[in-house]
């Protein structure tokens, strides 16, 4: 068996302490045993010299020493601020029966950047410094007002290689904007959350539906589909059949759905109380939806689909370094490489903080886009913004792949020290990090198809070779 | 093909390296063009006059070194290529089965002529340092490098070793800063001690390179790790890949390489030959592990039309200029530009198995 004989064989009990802490966990497929560096192997259950077993390759300093290299790889560092999430009007020409921002009225005044709080952003964007930036406009509707997003494109400073991400709702696309979609620097960015009639009923009016399917046609007709992206929303007690809301993504074209479920927070919060408690049927919903990716991609091979969260999760298994993804990451630092500005002014850590405090159930803003996040607040937070030190993270063999959202944990429990096995990020991430363990260890030609695709190998996923 | 010494003779009585002059202000170390018509020059300078035989190569501003004694120059660094290397030594105490440059017992020492050559270089030049194993003159080699680069910050080297000789003392001199712009090209065979020392022919070998690279890595060495495609070490690739991925991660490149059908390649070249594309499968599976686990892999030496589609990304036009060539059918390929070609001294008949793109 290849690699066998270093595993075992060139263990030196003396090195042991070198190793970073080695972690278990029992899977239907046997123990998946874990270092700090997320190095794995997968042990038969019930095997006998586990102390003595030291499962990751070449057993020396050159081991240890590339471990260092690997945990610290695996660690997200704090870059410059890089990521924008602007909000310059709130209001919106829908009202969906759960959005998440608090919307304002169509009409509504005051409910845009003023021009002073248009100043500071102009302020912060043109002070960007670094190599690459991500700015996306969320609202209400950033649509409506296109003349501030043509402002923010245009302060960008030259040298600084901007992308650009527009989310919308695809009511109406007119002249003003479609300049601005048209540009190569921007990503359009929308929801679409099943077949046509389950997207109807969330959001409210078939009318509306029916505009949004015909200018979704329309843009990827203009553009193809790699401008466009597409979020579900997903109501867990109620998800669409995999197969309708696969086949609606494939009607345009898409091959990447990022299944999320509603957050209830917000107006959502009010509409569905049930909500806190319904963990567990997303879980086995998401498992259900990648189980028929799947056989899917198999039986139509030239066609693969992927979940986006779970390719995210696959990359972080495999690939150190993996830290860009702000839902998964450690340290996740707050108001540090990406921050929320809102229609008027206030910075948020995250849109879900934006959320939560529009919603009035805990005010999580960590200062203004005038006088800067460098506050207590932020810092509050960042302590809290980590999987290190925590007693359940310590010893749980996901932690290096795994990440921290305290702004979930607040939204649920409205406080961060809950411990960790009983928030449902956690729950719901051992659940997705079993399952992800158990694909990788299948023998199933299926499957290695597929995590091959998703992790964009040239071919089939390799067998991973476990210790016997 | 392109020739790397040409016939000459100067009034000199003793080698020196000058830079032949391509129009910029004359200095010392320059000489001017004096006299130009087929099939030869003539060039002035402090050193005395060159006159240097050539059919259709165009010498202007290469770095040369002259050896009047021996009527010949060798061009140490031609301008504009990316593919000069200076070979420091011919001694070496490995005897790797397919060695493309055997090694000699003797050693002429010519580093004197190297750090003048390099100080001459174009502007952001590559230069490739070879052997032989370099590093069994480790001191003089150093200094070379530091004393290049002190002067010249924007040059950059890429060093081809076989990691024998790193103790720990160098990991504190590998640290300065200069050292971010030297990478050290490192064969590794195999995850499997004995078949690596098997085929670098020495024993011990494998656990040496292990305790260089401690020091290389403690130093934030730059590597790029190298394996030569062989029927021996085939089936080692999936789980050196593993190797590497679980205890090198550090590596800036894994390079996996065609051979060369030169040096001892040359006598056993049909049983040490991994035959591409027919076998290609054999080696897929180590290159989609390097991609699962982020290692940088790419493919040297190999013609596109030998990779599957899916892989082509990974190789790299690798073969040097002065030493590559194509099958005639190559002029109809579309992926010419981006293709490695063959080596000039590839057996014809393998040569002209090609499939144009
Ligand atoms: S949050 Fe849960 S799954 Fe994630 S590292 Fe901590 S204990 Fe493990
Ligand atoms: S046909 Fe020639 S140029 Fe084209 S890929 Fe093959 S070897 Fe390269």
């Amino acid at each position: 068996m290849e690699g066998k004989g270093l595993l075992r064989s060139q263990v030196d009990p003396a090195l042991k302490a070198l190793r970073p802490g080695v972690r278990r966990r029992s899977l239907t497929c046997g123990v998946l045993v874990s270092d700090e560096a997320g190095r794995f192997v997968l042990e038969p259950h019930g095997l006998a010299d586990q102390e003595n077993l030291s499962p990751f390759g070449y057993a020396d300093r050159l081991g240890a020493l590339a471990g260092r290299y690997l945990q610290a790889r695996r660690r997200s560092v704090s870059s410059e601020l890089d990521y924008l999430i602007l909000v310059p009007t709130l209001r919106c020409n829908l009202a969906c029966s759960y959005c998440q921002v608090s919307r304002a009225a169509l009409g509504a005044r005051q409910h845009d950047w003023s021009d002073e709080t248009l100043g500071h952003v102009l302020d912060l964007v043109s002070g960007l410094r670094a190599r690459a930036v991500k700015i996306e406009f969320q609202g209400g509707e950033p649509t409506l007002r296109p003349d501030l997003i043509a402002k923010v494109i245009a302060a960008v400073p030259p040298g600084v290689d901007a992308l650009f991400v527009i989310c919308t709702n695809l009511q109406t696309i007119d002249d003003t904007i479609l300049a601005i979609f048209d540009r190569d620097d921007v990503l359009i960015s929308t929801s679409l959350d099943g077949p046509l009639e389950l997207h109807a009923r969330q959001r409210s009016d078939t009318e509306q539906t029916r505009r949004f399917a015909e200018n979704f046609r329309f843009l990827l007709d203009r553009y193809g589909p790699n401008k466009i992206s597409a979020l579900p929303t997903v109501d867990p007690s109620h998800p669409p059949r995999p197969a309708d809301l696969v086949d609606a993504f494939a009607a345009f074209g898409m091959r990447s759905i990022y299944l999320r479920p509603i957050n209830f927070q917000g107006f959502a919060r009010k509409n569905h109380s049930a909500a806190r408690e319904i963990g567990e049927a997303w879980s086995d919903y998401h498992r259900s939806f990648i189980r028929y990716l799947v056989e899917r991609n198999w039986q139509d091979r030239g066609r693969v689909f992927e979940e986006t969260y779970f390719s995210l999760i696959l990359r972080r298994i495999f690939r150190p370094g993996s830290n860009r993804h702000v839902d998964l990451r450690n340290p996740n630092p707050m108001g540090q490489d990406y921050i929320v500005i809102d229609h008027d002014g206030t910075a948020y850590p995250t849109d879900e903080a934006r959320m939560l405090t529009r919603a009035g159930i805990i005010d999580l803003s960590i200062g203004d886009v005038a006088s800067g996040w460098q506050t207590e607040k932020r810092a509050a937070l960042n302590a809290a913004s980590t999987n290190d030190g925590d007693p359940a993270c310590e010893t749980c063999a996901y932690k290096p792949f795994c990440g921290r959202d305290i702004v979930d944990d607040i939204s649920r429990y409205g406080t961060t020290s809950l411990p960790r096995h009983e928030t449902e990020f956690c729950r719901r991430h051992l659940a997705l990090f079993d399952f992800a363990f158990e694909m990788i260890h299948s023998d199933s030609d299926k499957t290695r198809y597929s995590l091959g695709h998703w992790l964009n190998l040239p071919g089939p996923f390799p067998r991973v070779v476990a210790v016997s | 093909m392109i020739a790397l010494t040409l016939p000459a003779a100067s009034d000199a009585d003793r080698p020196f390296v000058t830079r032949l002059g391509d129009g910029e202000k004359p200095a010392p170390t320059h000489s001017r063009l004096e006299h130009f018509e087929e099939g030869r020059s003539i060039w002035c300078g402090d050193h005395g006059l060159l006159e240097i035989f050539h059919a259709g190569e165009n010498v202007q501003g290469d770095v040369v070194l002259v050896e009047p004694a021996k009527g010949r120059i060798e061009r140490l660094i031609r301008t504009g290529s990316r593919h000069n290397t200076l070979l420091v030594t011919e001694q070496c105490d490995q005897l790797c089965v397919m060695c493309s440059q055997p090694p000699k017992k003797s050693h002429d020492d010519r580093f004197g002529h190297f750090t003048k050559a390099c100080m001459l270089a174009d502007e952001g030049t590559l230069i490739g340092i070879s052997g032989g194993e370099p590093t069994l003159h480790m001191e003089k080699l150093l200094q070379m490098i530091e004393a290049v680069l002190a002067r010249r910050p924007d040059l950059s080297f890429h060093v081809l070793s076989n990691g024998q000789h790193f103790t720990p003392e160098h990991a504190m001199r590998l640290r300065d800063p200069r050292y971010r712009r030297v990478a050290w090209g490192i064969p590794l065979y195999s995850s499997d001690p004995v078949r690596h020392d098997t085929i670098v022919g020495k024993p011990g070998a494998f656990e040496r390179l292990m305790e260089s690279f401690v020091t290389l890595f403690r130093a934030g060495a730059r590597i790029e790790l190298r394996t030569v495609l062989l029927s021996q070490n085939v089936a080692d690739l999936a789980p050196l890949a593993r190797f590497l991925a679980a205890n090198l991660p550090q590596i800036e490149q894994w390079s996996v390489m065609g051979l060369e059908n030169a040096g001892f390649a040359r006598r056993n070249f049909g049983d040490l030959r991994v035959a591409l594309p027919e076998r290609f499968a054999e080696v897929a599976p180590a290159l989609d592990l390097a991609v699962l686990h982020g290692l940088p892999v790419r493919l040297f030496n190999i013609p596109l039309c030998h990779v599957p589609p899916a892989y082509r990304h990974l190789a790299v036009a690798s073969i040097s200029d002065w030493k590559k060539r194509f099958a005639s059918a190559c002029d109809e390929c579309r992926a010419q530009a981006d293709c490695s070609g063959f080596f000039e001294w590839h057996p014809q008949e393998l040569v002209d198995r090609v499939a144009p793109i």
